[in-house]
């Protein structure tokens, strides 16, 4: 078969493209530390969330030096976490479960975007750089409220 | 034999249409009622514009709003763009490759039916104590907490016409495998029948998840079942699996056949051979196979892991690839070409455009973490609508343009097309182009009013305003359709001139039988070989003039149909009102009744004599 010069080039750069660019998304993958599913894992009584810890004090607590967990429990159409405030720098990690129907977890402007689904408990660390004030919101569609379940989340300087 | 040439009273015409097992009719009813539901989903889409026009309106409540968007969603996936496509394949697929009919004519019409039955069901929730709520997607848990019955509505609606979809899909799998003409092989078969047996082998496999999805959710609201109710132990993620196994897969049942009507535009207008036939042949089975390994790029934020989410990611980046080669290959058939740019090759060339567009946003999506941002988001809703409007939509219209005289002898104004085509492409741009912004802005999905002052006021105006220009240009569709029918001018076959395949070699009007001796396929574009050669006639043969067998009319997928509407009844109010048992039991009554009466009566059909058939012209040309 003959190929035209341009043709061989292009098509080398296509098939090179394609190997690199999937060994960075295979190697990225298998070679991250965190292995299991970010939800799914541990479950929890949907009935009994308030009876159970940590969703039995909702809020932010000090675990160490450099880790804070922010506990939150969605329901339709808020969202129960009194007064969420963490330090900028730190390791913030939420730990969120639904008591209704399938919600979300959105932190606008972040890579924090996470299904709450009732039973289960949904995980997510994260570190903010910038201090300010950000919108929480969530955008799994829940019902006729959806549109007005919101929070804040206030990220202070230290 | 004569009795077709006959004038009917309207009783009898009825009668016709109700009973009708030809492929040719069928495909007209299929075609009518998906437009009947695309005008539903349409008028749907454009409250739902009005309402989100200007900041914090109230022209819709939140309940109702969100009912019609669910609907919205649902109409024009399940009744309006899958009907007209297989309004299409019905019209299409038997001429071009050779066949007298679909394998089996009688489910051809039961899938008809149990569509029909199945729509209409749904959308009498309208009138019925409320729409379905849950938005087209339909996620457990909501779904499980939704008052009154719309959701019952939804299941029990979309489990009739699913039925119906999946006969249909198992039927034009054996029509294609066994009825092709001789010497029509695999690769000699024209590019729409080639996707159309692909989007039928998906429904095969597509459908049965989502009618165990539909069943589980049938039990669990009806019947007291609890699969996905997660205070009963059940796990309300596996309906989203359920779904979206079966639902990534129906978006391709949508865009098969789409790019199937667009090969064959672009053949046929630019009066060149399909550049890279193999390559696209084999781009639509590698886009079939994909299609079943990406379901999980809907879910990236349930909380898979890293790992899934990095699998299902790279197989949907896959998908880019045949994609890729598709749209190359169009771009090559163009290139050089004798091009006519007539109503159906302006649809084409506008499709390629805004289908890349819709195929780049999805490769975004497709890459996990940047998902996480735009999950939900507006720029979601701009993405789909892209690849659903600018790919399946403009085929429909497409089709509809260069198929109407295959379908009724008679052609569209092409002033007229062109005029919806202009509205109604320059509306779609205008309406989901802006919205892409509205996501990057944070907008979410599925939100019945927003805050003024957030900066999305002016975008969703302009989105509202091109909605406007899209339901001008299917307004004068409506009009071209009606001033086309009112003159009807019969154009004989081949209107277009270049019509490269058997479907445009048949006399028009289509005799009830198709083709009096069975074609000879002599290479791809069996057609055009023959125009070359001079042949007056367009066809060699492959047989001498012989009987033949036809099937009777038949009532009974009407009746069978009928039954499981009525017993969706019962199930509906089971446990609510003392008539539902009896009501369920008599519906499915009729439905076993009438499947024991086609199983135990002999119907052999009847043939059309060799006498009879040389005197039958089969057409006025």
């Amino acid at each position: 078969m003959h190929l035209h010069k341009y043709e061989k080039i292009w098509m080398t750069f296509g098939i090179a493209a394609l190997v690199v660019f999937l060994s960075i998304v295979g190697v990225s993958a298998f070679s991250h530390e965190q292995h299991t599913p970010a939800g799914g894992i541990e479950t929890i009584d949907p009935e009994k969330v308030k009876e159970t810890a940590p969703f039995n004090e909702p809020g932010v607590k000090q675990l160490d030096e450099d880790t804070y967990q922010a506990t939150i429990v969605a329901m339709a159409f808020a969202y129960e976490a009194p007064e969420l405030k963490v330090p900028v720098g730190k390791e913030v990690i939420f730990k969120l479960t639904s008591t209704d129907v399938v919600h979300s977890f959105t932190i606008d402007n972040t890579n924090v975007n996470m299904m709450v689904v009732p039973g289960q408990v949904t995980t997510k660390s994260y570190t903010f750089k910038e201090p300010g004030k950000y919108l929480i919101l969530c955008n799994e569609y829940c019902g006729t409220g959806h549109h007005y379940m919101f929070a804040e989340i206030e990220v202070t300087e230290e | 034999m004569s009795a077709i040439a006959q004038k009917k009273g309207f009783g009898s015409a009825l009668w016709d249409w109700l009973t009708t097992v030809d492929h040719k009719k069928i495909a007209i009813l299929y075609l009518a009622s998906g437009g009947f539901f695309f005008v539903v989903g349409g008028i749907e889409a454009m409250l739902i514009r009005i309402q989100l026009a200007v900041p914090d309106n109230s022209f819709l409540s939140a309940g109702l709003y969100n009912e019609i968007l669910t609907m919205h969603g649902t109409t024009m996936i399940f009744l309006a763009a899958m009907p007209i496509l297989f309004g299409y394949m019905n019209a299409v697929v038997p001429l071009q490759i050779g066949a007298r009919d679909v394998a089996f004519p009688f489910l051809n019409s039961l899938g008809f039916w149990l569509f029909f039955f199945g729509g209409i069901f749904l959308n009498l929730s309208w009138f019925m104590g409320g729409a379905p709520d849950a938005g087209w997607t339909s996620y457990a848990s909501l779904s499980l907490y939704s008052p009154g019955h719309g959701i019952d509505f939804y299941a029990l609606g979309l489990q009739i016409s699913g039925a119906g979809t999946y006969i249909a899909g198992i039927n034009f799998l054996v029509t294609i495998i066994n009825m092709r003409a001789p010497g029509m092989t695999y690769m000699r078969m024209p590019l729409f029948t080639w996707t159309t047996f692909v989007a039928s082998a998906l429904i095969l496999f597509a459908f049965p998840p989502l009618t165990i999805g539909l069943f589980f959710l049938i039990f669990d609201r009806m019947f007291g079942a609890n699969f996905f109710d997660h205070t009963m132990g059940g796990n309300t993620i596996i309906w989203e699996h359920l779904f979206w196994i079966f639902g990534h897969p129906e978006v391709y049942i949508l865009i098969l056949p789409a790019f199937g009507i667009f090969s064959e535009i672009f053949a046929i207008f630019s009066r060149k051979r399909l550049f890279g036939y193999s390559a696209m042949v084999f781009a639509t089975v590698l886009i079939g196979f994909l299609g079943f390994m990406v379901w999980a790029h809907h879910m990236f934020t349930v909380g898979l892991g890293p790992t899934a989410n990095a699998i299902f990611a790279v197989a949907t980046m896959a998908i880019a690839v045949p994609t890729g080669v598709k749209i190359f290959n169009w771009l090559l058939t163009i290139w050089g070409g004798s091009i006519k740019v007539t109503t159906p090759m302006l649809y084409a060339l506008g499709f390629i455009p805004s289908f890349v567009a819709g195929g780049v946003t999805g490769v975004m999506q497709a890459a996990a973490p940047l998902d996480y941002q735009l999950h939900d988001s507006y720029f979601i809703v701009a993405h789909f609508h892209y690849v659903i409007v600018g790919g399946v939509v403009l085929a429909i219209l497409a089709g509809l343009h260069l198929y109407w005289p295959l379908m009724f002898n008679t052609m569209l104004s092409e002033k007229l097309g062109k005029i919806t085509f202009w509205f109604f492409f320059l509306g779609f741009h205008a309406t989901f182009f802006i919205q892409h912004f509205l996501g990057l802005m944070g907008m979410p999905r599925r939100v019945y009013t927003f805050i003024e002052g957030q900066g999305w006021d002016l975008f969703n105006f302009i989105s509202s305003m091109g909605a406007i220009l899209m339901a001008i240009g299917v307004i004068v569709l409506v009009i071209n359709i009606v001033m086309t029918t009112v003159k009807n001018v019969p154009v004989g076959n081949d209107p277009w001139k270049d019509g490269r395949t058997l479907e445009w070699a048949i006399p028009q009007p289509v005799p009830f039988y198709n083709f009096k001796r069975t074609p000879l396929v002599r290479g791809l574009d069996t057609f055009w070989i023959e125009k070359q050669e001079g042949n007056k006639e367009g066809m060699s043969y492959a047989e001498p003039l012989s009987d033949i067998h036809m099937p009777n009319n038949s009532f009974i997928p009407f009746v069978m149909s009928l039954g499981l509407f009525i017993a969706a009844f019962g199930a509906l109010y089971n446990g609510e009102k003392a008539w539902a048992v009896p009501v369920l039991v008599i519906g499915l009554g009729i439905t076993l009744a009438s499947m024991a009466t086609r199983s135990l009566k002999d119907d052999h059909g009847y043939h059309i004599h060799k006498e009879d058939l040389m005197d039958h012209k089969g057409g006025n040309y």
